[in-house]
């Protein structure tokens, strides 16, 4: 029949097609010989790479440099000390952390330090990195200007070697604020400026060229594995056997895992089945009801809940400009509606300890500064009753509807309250939930409010300019040596405070609360927020939180959620043991390529 | 099988109507995460502990206003446009051409967040009602108007035009009504086809933010893991209610086709 | 002159529509995604401008909208007003700088994957596209129209279990049907791969065990896919079949005892035209149409790719993509009207008597 010879001419044009197109994208074989990357010597793990890699230079904004390179992760290039944020002990890696004063920053190079072309790690690389922002307005470290004025190197001995002493010097005229040059030691990673002098020496000093530069072909770094290959479907890195750390930090010992391979994955139900059928050593993603995969041998931190430790702090950020949101009351009423211990249990699946009221976490590194007693006496706790009876105290009334659901609301003069919305990204599942459940809590008490899902599109821009009611936010969401007063920050500061409108941007305290030069302005707040970084004495500090916390805690301007890890930490014992947990604390419950927790790499044995 | 295909349909319908009388919707939580069925709450629980019976009967609604606005919109459109163009034929019906062409290339999803990003209150579902219906009207406009310049050569039409009745009178009272069949079928197909697409957008993610639908059931099901967690209360009976509707509905169009085309009941 | 050669003037009449449309599309394209008044930096700086003292955060902000085309510029300079505000570059001139670049093959630089080129994204994610909806589409095709005549030739009892089937199979949407394959095949029996192109210990190469897997993980989508479409290709078919069988010309070549086979083959060849109508259709739209599929098994083809860019408001992938759409559809209905226009004898014979009205 015409159409049978008809067909097996398709069928052959099609294999031949899709033959051809597949090998289209035939790259180099591994360098093993082998098809395919062993598993006895590979490590999977997920959940830091989002998206295709584009660029692999560590002069690029951290959120575009992909995974080895972006963020903190420290396996290519590596920063002059890291954080463990379970002990809040400085641990030494490029330099060692001398002291730390009101003055300067003292940290040594650690001599042994060495770059994969043989080049030692120098003070010239760290003034490079350091010191962009001097030279190139638009660098990613153009910041740390403002807040280290100079770097002043001495060559000194220590133990019979010869060592860099690097004193960074606090910048009193600029911000005078030593704890962010703590941050910054720790997270910004050090560069071989021999190499990216000459980038710039052959692109005309244009920092913007060079900052467009991929650098994926066999990088100079310092850190203990380099990129081996890349597409939009996976990463993957290989272990270098001459990393400098292996003699000078680990006592001769390499990591276990000679290649880490990272997928990227397009959804997030993939991470949960790759880590089920042993596809995935360990991720760093939300993945709800963790406990029903412990038979599948995936573990975490905690037993049982809250299963990760705390880190992060979600929170709802109210624009105090915008009545009734600009009535404290009103937002103490909304603190008191939240069913908090629903949030945990529906939205983040158990995955966070019982919250107590204001802005300093009551478990973890910031507990020293959580005072108990004031979180009584003043924070507001969920309770529905003394929501209305706030709401009602300052004059609001609420009309419900005859099947009992929410009306509308009126104000003291009698005025309709028109109805708030909390703006949040669509698509975070945990978020929505939070949302979902804040709304529901809220409409029950009376307050006439609504969830407003957007696109990510209309988010990120709505966050700066402050045109929202209520925003989504998650400030200072990593672990560093500066919390909880990032967090009090992000959320409180007066500095360059501007009203909502036109082409107003604030990048932090997006809510505009405590407008400066106006009757209701409390100078206390600006005037401790100035004054903690340069506080050393324990005591002191503790009642320095004390007073900003009550401060947070009588005037609500934002309402935190729930106490979330900085990151989800859950790995599988198929395929490789001895993660740290809580019976086993080495290292902070962080995936092995951020901070403290890279030793990791060195301590994991194969699952027999 | 027409019987069936009516049956199935009205079925859906009747539970969309009557259901919240016979079951009481709440959406409030009436017990833990993804409990399974049992007892009063025969379909189970979601990830925010509300009960699966309200949130598909909701869903239902919804599902199926979103369907009947895109299919009347796009019939409509579709209708209208493709009789024109193929009575007309010539430079007009070419340029009509030119136009649908135009809609098929512009994919849906893409008109629908750009216009929903421009409206505060994000997408409701009759924005997106209006949206699928607005980009989905041209294959109907297609085939009415391959019937449309199949009919203009018939005879009664030259007599209606020698009697002198102007375009308008000759559309309406002599080539409407031998379409009519054609485009009621062209209705049910359209309908099936919103359904499916609200359905297609909520799973992306792009769908209403304010309601349930039963695609927001289905993306809400798999963004929290039920797949893997074996959660199946979650997604197979939204997907059996799409399923049931769509066929349905393509039973009563193709039963329609038997009775509008002796030769096909055979 | 051109009327002595009336199939010539009908295909340049033709493409001079479609190339109409294709100048339209393309200006509609751009204005598009500039509908709304969202500014994509403002997205990048949300993400990026965090901590960062005001003077640094206008500086970076102006850094990039400068980059992307969105301000006036004159020798490099951004042209300020009188307050030293960036003035916007108009719509226009925005445009007249796409249509430059576009000539030159050059689609721009993507906003959210910076500074990764449009035109490299496209080239990646394309073959995976193709080739996931090509044999899809084409086996779908193919085998539901064989089963579609079989059974308006047949009839009987294998048209009444075979039709309901089909007709079931086709109301399935394309996503509820790869999810249940995933629960079944990948979750409950892990017999196949849930998500990927590959494995991902592989790495892409002219292997025997690249290709291995590139198939293992090509199933499940595959089928999630073809299954529905030849149930609905089954079903045209059918009726097509069934109508055809009834015409006098079928009846009258059948008394003329004409071979079965023959009398097949004229039946097929005009049942055909629509489906393959439908056929060029679907082709066209294989760029966008695997979205969801490719959503559900980590597909890395073009879909995802969209979807994201529409997401970010990536104007410079948004547009990209959609020409591409629109190149892919227009290029698809040109070629359907050409086949008809010489395969259909009907529209030959009009051609060749003139213009009836």
């Amino acid at each position: 029949m015409k159409m049978k010879g008809l067909s097996q001419i398709k069928y052959l044009l099609v294999s031949a097609l899709l033959l051809g197109l597949i090998s289209c994208q035939a790259k180099k074989e591994t360098e093993t010989g082998e098809v395919g990357f062993p598993r006895s010597k590979t490590l999977y793990l997920a959940g830091s790479q989002w998206g295709d890699p584009n660029t692999f230079n560590p002069l690029a904004e951290s959120w575009q440099a992909a995974w080895p390179v972006g963020d903190r992760f420290n396996l290519m290039y590596e920063p002059l000390i890291t954080y463990n944020s379970l002990d809040g002990k400085f641990e030494p890696l490029l330099g060692t952390l001398i002291s730390k004063g009101n003055d300067s920053i003292v940290v040594d190079i650690n001599p042994e330090a060495k770059w994969s072309d043989g080049n030692p790690v120098t003070s010239a690389d760290v003034k490079f990195v350091f010191e962009l922002g001097r030279r190139f307005k638009g660098a990613a470290t153009a910041y740390a200007v403002e807040f280290i004025s100079g770097i002043n190197v001495a060559n000194v001995d220590v133990n019979g070697a010869k060592v860099e002493r690097l004193s960074f010097m606090v910048n009193k005229k600029g911000r005078n604020n030593p704890l962010v040059i703590l941050d910054l030691l720790q997270a910004i990673r050090i560069v071989p400026a021999h190499v990216f002098e000459k980038l710039l020496a052959d692109n005309n000093n244009d920092f913007g060229a060079v900052q467009k530069l991929k650098i994926d072909a066999n990088p100079v770094v310092s850190g203990p594995y380099n990129l081996e290959n890349y597409s939009n479907e996976k990463i993957v890195i290989k272990r270098r056997d001459d990393y400098w750390g292996n003699k000078s930090l680990y006592a001769g010992k390499m990591p276990v895992p000679q290649f880490i391979i990272h997928p990227i994955f397009k959804s997030n139900d993939h991470f949960a089945i790759a880590l089920q059928q042993g596809g995935l050593d360990a991720s760093q993603t939300f993945i709800p009801r963790i406990w029903m995969k412990k038979k599948d041998k995936v573990n975490t931190w905690f037993e049982s809940s809250p299963y990760f430790t705390s880190g992060a702090l979600p929170l709802l950020l109210i624009n105090t400009t915008k009545a009734p949101l600009n009535d404290k009351n009103f937002r103490r009423a909304m603190a008191a509606a939240i069913n908090y211990a629903d949030i945990k249990e529906l939205a983040v699946s158990g995955y966070s300890p019982d919250m107590q009221p204001g802005l300093i976490m009551a478990v973890g590194l910031e507990g020293k500064y959580f005072n108990a007693e004031d979180a009584k006496a003043v924070g507001v706790s969920y309770n529905p009753e003394n929501a209305k009876k706030i709401l009602a105290d300052a004059g609001y009334k609420s009309v419900f509807k005859s099947d009992g659901s929410l009306d509308y609301m009126t104000d003291k003069a009698g005025n309709r309250v028109p109805t708030l919305s909390i703006t949040s990204p669509a698509g975070w599942s945990d978020w929505e939930a939070m949302v979902r459940l804040a709304v529901k809590g809220m409409r029950d008490a009376g307050i006439d409010i609504r969830e407003g899902f957007v696109d990510a599109g209309l988010y990120w821009p709505a966050l700066p300019s402050g045109n929202f009611d209520l925003i989504m936010h998650k400030p200072a969401a990593s672990v560093t040596p500066s919390l909880p007063w990032s967090r009090f920050e992000a959320i409180m500061s007066s500095r360059n405070w501007a009203p909502v409108g036109g082409d107003n941007k604030m990048n932090e305290n997006q809510g505009r609360y405590n407008q400066p030069g106006t009757k209701g302005y409390n100078p206390a707040v600006d005037s401790l927020l100035k004054l903690i970084p340069t506080l050393s004495d324990e005591g002191k500090l503790v009642q320095a939180y004390r007073e900003l916390n009550k401060i947070f805690m009588q005037d609500q301007p934002a309402l935190p959620l729930c106490y979330l890890p900085e990151q989800f930490y859950e790995y599988s014992s198929k395929n490789w043991e001895n993660w740290p947990n809580e019976k086993a604390p080495y290292a902070p419950p962080l995936l092995p390529w951020v901070g403290a927790s890279t030793k990791i790499l060195w301590n994991l044995k194969l699952a027999k | 099988m027409f019987v069936i295909g009516i049956a199935l349909f009205f079925g859906t319908i009747l539970i969309a109507l009557v259901g919240p009388v016979i079951f009481t919707i709440t959406m409030e939580r009436v017990g833990p995460q993804y409990a399974p069925p049992g007892g009063r709450y025969f379909l189970g629980l979601n990830d925010l502990g509300q009960d699966y019976i309200s949130l598909l009967i909701r869903g239902l609604q919804s599902s199926l206003y979103v369907g009947f606005l895109a299919g009347i919109i796009a019939t409509t459109l579709g209708t209208l446009i493709g009789i024109y163009g193929g009575f007309k034929g010539g430079w007009v019906d070419d340029f009509l051409n030119m136009v649908t062409n135009l809609f098929i290339v512009i994919p849906s999803f893409v008109i629908l967040i750009l216009i929903s990003s421009s409206f505060k209150e994000g997408r409701s579902l009759t924005l997106i009602g209006i949206i699928i219906g607005m980009t989905a009207w041209t294959w109907s406009a297609r085939s009415v108007r391959a019937q449309s310049s199949a009919l203009k050569s018939k005879d009664h039409i030259a007599l209606a035009k020698m009697n002198g009745a102007n375009t308008l009178k000759v559309l309406l009272v002599h080539i409407l009504p031998y379409l009519f069949s054609y485009v009621f079928m062209v209705f049910i197909l359209q309908v099936a086809s919103g359904i499916l697409s609200e359905a297609a957008i909520s799973m992306i993610g792009l769908g209403p933010l304010d309601t349930v639908s039963l695609g927001t059931i289905l993306n809400q099901a798999k963004n929290t893991g039920a797949l893997g967690d074996g959660v199946w209360w979650a997604f197979i009976p939204a997907s059996v209610i799409i399923t049931v509707i769509v066929f349905a509905l393509y039973l009563i169009n193709t039963s329609m086709e038997g009775v509008f085309n002796p030769r096909l009941r055979k | 002159m051109l009327k002595k050669y009336p199939t010539l003037r009908y295909i340049l009449q033709r493409a001079g529509w479609y190339f109409l449309t294709f100048i339209v599309a393309v200006a509609i394209n751009f204005l598009l995604p500039r509908l709304g008044n969202n500014n994509p930096v403002d997205i990048i700086m949300g993400k990026a401008g965090s901590g960062l003292s005001t003077e640094d955060a206008r500086q970076k902000e102006e850094k990039y909208l400068q980059e992307f085309g969105l301000v006036k510029v004159s020798n490099g300079a951004i042209v300020r007003d009188a307050e030293g505000k960036p003035i916007k570059a108009s719509k226009i001139e925005q445009f007249g700088n796409y249509l430059k670049m576009c000539s030159v093959g050059d689609l721009g630089t993507s906003f959210q994957k910076y500074p990764k080129k449009v035109i490299d994204v496209i080239k990646e994610a394309l073959p995976w596209t193709i080739a996931l909806q090509l044999p899809t589409i084409l086996f779908g095709w193919i085998i539901g129209n064989i089963l579609g005549a079989l059974a308006a030739y047949r009839r009987g009892v294998f048209d009444k279990i075979f039709f309901p089937g089909a007709l079931l199979l086709s109301s399935f949407p394309f996503f509820v049907f790869g999810m249940l394959l995933v629960y079944y095949f990948s979750v409950v029996i892990p017999w196949f791969p849930s998500m990927g192109g590959y494995a991902n210990d592989l790495v892409p190469s002219f292997s025997f065990a690249f290709f291995q897997s590139v198939g293992y993980h090509y199933v499940l989508p595959f089928f999630s896919i073809f299954l529905i479409l030849a149930g609905g290709q089954a079903i045209g078919m059918r009726s097509m079949g069934i109508y055809e069988l009834g015409t006098d010309y079928i009846k009258y070549a059948k008394w003329l005892g004409l071979k079965e086979n023959k009398v097949l083959a004229y039946l097929f060849r005009n049942a055909m035209l629509p489906q393959l109508t439908g056929l060029a259709l679907s082709l066209g739209n294989m760029v966008g149409g695997a979205l969801i599929t490719e959503m559900i098994f980590s597909y890395p083809g073009l879909g995802m790719a969209i979807l994201t860019a529409i997401q970010n408001n990536d104007y410079p992938m948004i547009q990209g993509c959609t020409l591409l759409i629109t190149i892919c559809v227009l290029i698809a209905n040109f070629t359907v009207d050409i086949m008809i226009g010489f395969f259909d004898p009907r529209v030959k014979a009009g051609l060749q008597i003139g213009k009836g009205k």
